[in-house]
């Protein structure tokens, strides 16, 4: 050890490889948002260990194993189905032959779709907080941990998806679709996306305002309502008319219209003179750019806000 | 000038400030003004810390509970952002602030080896190529394949120390996580620690034994309340730390607890200021009133024991030292109960005379113990100023010189004794 009196500040103020006091600046933080596939591509290891550890977490042990991420999206549709079809009569009129159960599989693909975005939310919310232990005691990138949240998640409803074709191949209940189910991949990708952006975002904030938590939990009900899971918003008559622009704000609106584009294939039905397109396979680049451009604004300003933040996190924890 | 730095680490003008918020509205209240309200009251953990390692070297933090210890070790292992000036790191580092933070209960061993290797930033081929020789240090053997929760709090330390060492890094930063290992694990990471050192690694190390940080350390920090009191040499850190904590004993009730914690704690400390101490001790040639640290073996000393004990009927007091390698080998221990001699009085100078030492060459920690009458609890360990060195001129071998002589004589070979019975049974 010598004493660093004996050469004062020689260096300059911007010299490499110091770690400083001062605070991120917005270059830094755009080129790390630049970098993020370098920094993925790098701890490859880490991400995928922790993917799988997080799985085994939730279903080794269990009864069901891997059926349970099934099971949620399962036990709500069964409920909701009934209570719109049997209890509230709501059904689509005039479908073609061939296509009875089309409102059963209209509302288990939407909410599937749903239930990957808020259980991820859920969990990512609480991720760094839940995580705490972790931040303080070994120096790793944090950015990883929502990350995590968001792969796993998708590793679920890769899943579900299996699930749901092989019962379309399999049973009677629905036509397999065709070629559409080649969008799977980057409808994935871009949901993955619209969660990881979400997930830095409220992640973020429950560390320094620990009521985040709280309002997703609400946040994320009225959601599921307003988001056509299990109606169709062209169907509800001239009450619902005012409100169809704000419908296609919702960016998860775009997202469930592209998986049903997706597994269900077009679905047009005839009321009288009138044709109500229900699902189009036409609009699906369309749906999916839309629901894009929310996921790559969603992954902008969590990013920024997270790589601001992130140097308290060890402290707030 | 991308060429090797010259320090392995520095730190300049380095501080550490918490933010203490008084309610979630206060810190919203910041955030919505951005900053220019301010909500809250800022606690300085450590405050310009300045060094300078070089490869190899390795120094020790020591200071008394909440001094900013872990903090510093906090900001220089990266999980936490500094305040206030810069520090940089050259090469790898390994921090183990914590053991087994990040073990995950359910999972094996084996997999938490992984877990926690790439969570330090190691890939995964690296791990699983040390993975027999990690398993091997941390002696788990079969146990390896089952969930850490059935472990032994002793087994998780190991396995936590294994991966970390194992990672084979430039700088380790140890805070005090093995204190709390038995004696053969705490041996067995301190051989470890030696080896880095052997192998031109850099070790910061934080630990309340100032004999840990004499051993392991060339150079020490002693931080008080975030403060840098004194660096350099160990033995002057450390010097210089135990004086201060002698002259506040009297008026602050506030001991020695620090060296070694388990024995009297700060609260019992507090709560009896009369409680007997130690006031000062320093060995010298026998007969003189010189003071001496380096002797060759054969010489005479005597250890010199100033000690107060204001309520000897309520606390009568033994004193004891012993005569400890660098290894931890007590090599000779000594103590007034085991003599049947009694310190009588509320203060005195005990001398103890040690005439021909007869230890071999090596450096001895001179512990004085401070005991109560039965000599089982300790009021205190005070260390000595110094560690004794002793040098020898001979070319023995070994911990001591035994009394010895040769002869040459005509005895018969003595006949082996039958064990057939035994041989044949089997």
């Amino acid at each position: 050890m010598t004493s660093p009196q004996s050469e004062p500040a020689s260096l300059p103020e911007e010299s490499p490889g110091w770690i400083t006091s001062r605070p991120t600046r917005m270059g830094e933080a755009l080129q790390r948002l630049v970098r993020l596939p370098a920094l993925i591509v790098e701890h490859r290891d880490l991400i995928i260990t922790s993917v799988k550890r997080d799985l085994e977490i939730r279903f080794s042990g269990t009864l069901l194993g891997w059926f349970w991420p099934l099971v949620h999206p399962l036990f709500l549709f069964v409920v909701y189905y009934f209570i719109f079809t049997k209890l509230l009569n709501f059904k689509i009129p005039n479908l073609p032959p061939g296509s009875e159960a089309a409102l059963g599989v209209y509302m288990f693909c939407g909410i599937i779709a749903f239930s990957a975005i808020s259980d991820a939310l859920t969990r990512g919310t609480n991720v760094i907080v839940d995580s705490g232990n972790l931040i303080k005691k070994l120096a790793f990138p944090s950015e990883l941990l929502p990350l995590n949240v968001a792969l796993v998640s998708m590793v679920t409803m890769i899943f579900a998806l299996l699930v749901f074709i092989l019962a379309c191949l399999f049973t009677p209940i629905w036509q397999a679709p065709g070629v559409e189910l080649l969008w799977i991949p980057a409808l994935l990708l871009v949901q993955t996306l619209f969660i990881y952006g979400l997930a830095l975002f409220l992640s973020t904030l429950q560390v320094f305002l620990r009521d985040t938590l709280q309002f997703v939990g609400i946040f994320l009900t009225v959601w599921m309502f307003v988001t056509p899971l299990f109606w169709v918003p062209e169907m509800m008559g001239e009450s619902i008319e005012p409100y169809l622009p704000l419908i296609h704000v919702n960016p998860v609106y775009h997202l469930v219209q592209a998986w049903r584009g997706v597994l269900m294939g077009e679905l047009v039905v005839m009321d009288g003179a009138t044709a109500y397109e229900v699902i189009s396979t036409q609009a699906i680049a369309a749906r999916l750019g839309v629901f894009s451009l929310w996921a790559v604004g969603a992954y902008l300003i969590g990013y920024v806000l997270f790589v601001f933040s992130q140097r308290r996190f060890a402290d707030e924890v | 000038m991308k060429n090797k730095l010259r320090f392995a680490v520095e730190a300049e003008g380095l501080g550490k400030a918490y933010r203490i918020y008084a309610s979630p509205g206060r810190r919203m209240l910041e955030g919505l003004s951005l900053g220019r309200l301010k909500g809250h009251k800022e606690f300085w953990a450590l405050r310009d810390a300045n060094f300078r390692l070089t490869p190899g070297s390795s120094i020790g933090l020591c200071g008394a509970n909440g001094a900013g210890k872990s903090t510093l070790l906090k900001l220089l292992a990266g999980t936490t952002a500094p305040t206030c000036g810069r520090y940089r790191i050259d090469g790898r580092v390994a921090s183990l602030l914590e053991l087994g933070a990040g073990f995950h209960m359910e999972f094996t061993g084996r997999a938490n080896i992984v877990m926690n290797a790439v969570m330090m930033g190691f890939s995964r081929r690296e791990v699983l190529s040390k993975m027999d020789q990690i398993i091997d240090f941390a002696e788990l053997g079969p146990y390896i394949d089952e969930p850490v929760r059935t472990y032994s709090s002793g087994m998780g330390l190991r396995l936590g120390f294994a991966v970390a060492v194992s990672v084979d890094p430039d700088v380790l930063i140890i805070d005090e996580v093995f204190a709390v290992g038995d004696m053969y694990f705490q041996k067995k990471c301190i051989d470890k620690i030696y080896e880095f050192k052997k192998r031109n690694k850099t070790i910061l190390f934080c630990s309340h034994s100032l004999y840990d940080v004499r051993q392991l350390c060339d150079d020490a920090i002693w931080l008080d309340h975030g403060k840098t009191m004194a660096q350099g040499d160990s033995v002057f850190v450390t010097n210089e730390y135990s004086a201060f904590q002698r002259h506040h004993i009297g008026d602050q009730g506030e001991v020695l607890a620090d060296q070694f914690p388990e024995k009297v704690t700060q609260e019992e400390r507090a709560r009896r200021p009369d409680l007997p101490s130690i006031v000062d001790a320093r060995i010298y040639r026998a007969g003189t009133d010189e003071e001496v640290y380096q002797i060759t073996s054969g010489e005479s000393i005597e250890i010199r024991i100033w000690w107060k004990n204001p309520t000897p009927e309520e606390t009568p007091i033994q004193i004891g030292t012993a005569f400890m390698r660098q290894d931890m080998t007590t090599c000779g221990g000594m103590g007034t109960h085991l003599d049947e001699f009694y310190v009588r009085g509320k203060q005195g100078c005990l001398v103890l005379h040690v005439p021909e030492i007869r230890l071999l060459s090596g450096q001895f920690l001179v512990p004085i113990l401070l005991l109560d009458e039965e000599g089982v609890h300790r009021y205190q360990e005070f260390l000595m100023p110094d560690n004794l060195t002793v040098r020898v001129n001979t070319r023995e071998v070994g911990l001591f010189r035994l009394d010895h002589s040769w002869e040459v004589a005509d005895y018969d070979v003595p006949r082996t004794v039958a064990v057939q019975d035994e041989g044949e049974g089997a």
